[in-house]
């Protein structure tokens, strides 16, 4: 059951860009992690469309998560 | 397509890209989503001297969109306003086959559909794949509705690809090819390359040149100069100038347009460009 990203809300654009055409009230996809808007393809990661998850394909989302539990950084493990 | 068609005055085709599927009005405010904007950014950029106009559908937030009906929304916004040749994307990094095809399938069909030659990378952990699996299926598709496929070469690998579809397709002439110049897995965006991407097309194949960002406005005047044709528009550079957005599609258009006639090359108007490309 595809799931959206936590970090994933909508807001109105126009309010953060200088940009935003403030006539425009249609939402849009708001990335809490990168405090930026996201682009229409990113965003198809950031709801989990077509099979795409943002676990596994958003690199903000993994930066913002941090390691998994018990690692601690790029050194840790040896194989 | 050689410099002999640039000496000769050939008419050059100026394919309007008015919305994309990457980016949206986070980039720059005026590129056009909903089928209305696009439909006016249509024909605005007809009156500048576009003669194809190669669409993308945005759901209501501006994200991309598969739906079928949303193309048809789309195409009618453009068709009722212009005598554009009308061309749907089949891309879609990420997305499933089934829902590429959808652009395909609006009635009447488009004239034109682009189809990817091959992988390309996204972000950090995206590919769009277009393995020869898919880009055969789209191409069946689209000769089954009897829709010419504009064939996207992002680099140099792909002119292979194009030789590889070839030979297991029976593609009509004339074959068109568009060389695509960027970033990532795109050729680096160089005239040595667009030169050498020129020289390995097959036999006969006519070519559009796509430079992204700022690399539009020089490579796309090398195309004119080269005898190709050329797309310019916000799917591929939100900028007019160094740090000054464009005001429009049109804005863009009229100026390649513009550049066209000063380099003896008048823009193809729609009828002249089906007549090129053997619609
Ligand atoms: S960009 Fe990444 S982290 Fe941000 S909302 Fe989308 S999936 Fe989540």
């Amino acid at each position: 059951m595809p799931d959206v990203c936590p970090y994933l809300e909508y807001r109105q654009l126009g309010d953060e860009t200088q940009s935003g055409d403030a006539t425009d009230s249609r939402p849009r996809a708001y990335c809490n992690a990168a405090e930026e808007f996201v682009q229409a393809m990113r965003a198809d990661v950031c709801n989990d469309r077509y099979g795409l998850d943002h676990e596994a394909d958003c690199e903000i989302f993994r930066e913002a998560a941090g390691p998994p539990e018990g690692v601690e950084g790029e050194g840790a493990g040896g194989d | 397509m050689a410099y002999d068609d640039y000496l000769d005055g050939e008419k050059v085709i100026i394919t309007a890209a008015l919305t994309g599927g990457v980016h949206g009005k986070e980039a720059n405010p005026n590129l056009p989503e909903t089928p209305e904007e696009i439909g006016k950014a249509a024909a605005a950029c007809e009156e500048a001297g576009a003669a194809v106009v190669h669409l993308h559908a945005r759901r209501d937030s501006g994200e991309r969109s598969f739906d079928r009906d949303r193309f048809q929304a789309i195409t009618e916004a453009v068709r009722s306003r212009t005598n554009l040749v009308v061309q749907h994307s089949t891309g879609g990094t990420g997305a499933t086959l089934e829902a590429r095809r959808q652009s395909l399938r609006t009635d009447p069909p488009p004239e034109m559909a682009s189809l990817d030659m091959g992988p390309l990378n996204r972000y950090r952990h995206l590919t769009s794949e277009n393995t020869r699996g898919m880009v055969d299926s789209l191409y069946d598709e689209m000769a089954d509705r009897g829709i010419k496929p504009e064939l996207e070469v992002f680099n140099d690998g792909h002119l292979n690809e194009v030789r590889g579809l070839l030979d297991r397709r029976d593609l009509a002439d004339p074959v068109y090819a568009t060389l695509i110049f960027g970033g990532g897995t795109t050729s680096p965006p160089s005239p040595r390359n667009l030169l050498n991407a020129t020289e390995n097309l097959p036999e006969g194949a006519l070519f559009n040149t796509l430079g992204f960002g700022r690399h539009q406005l020089p490579l796309t005047t090398m195309g004119i100069l080269l005898g190709g044709h050329v797309r310019v528009g916000l799917e591929d550079n939100v900028y007019y100038g160094p740090n000054e957005l464009a005001e429009s599609n049109a804005q863009l258009v009229a100026r390649t347009a513009g550049l066209a006639e000063t380099l003896g090359r008048e823009p193809a108007a729609p009828d002249e460009a089906r007549e090129i490309l053997g619609l």
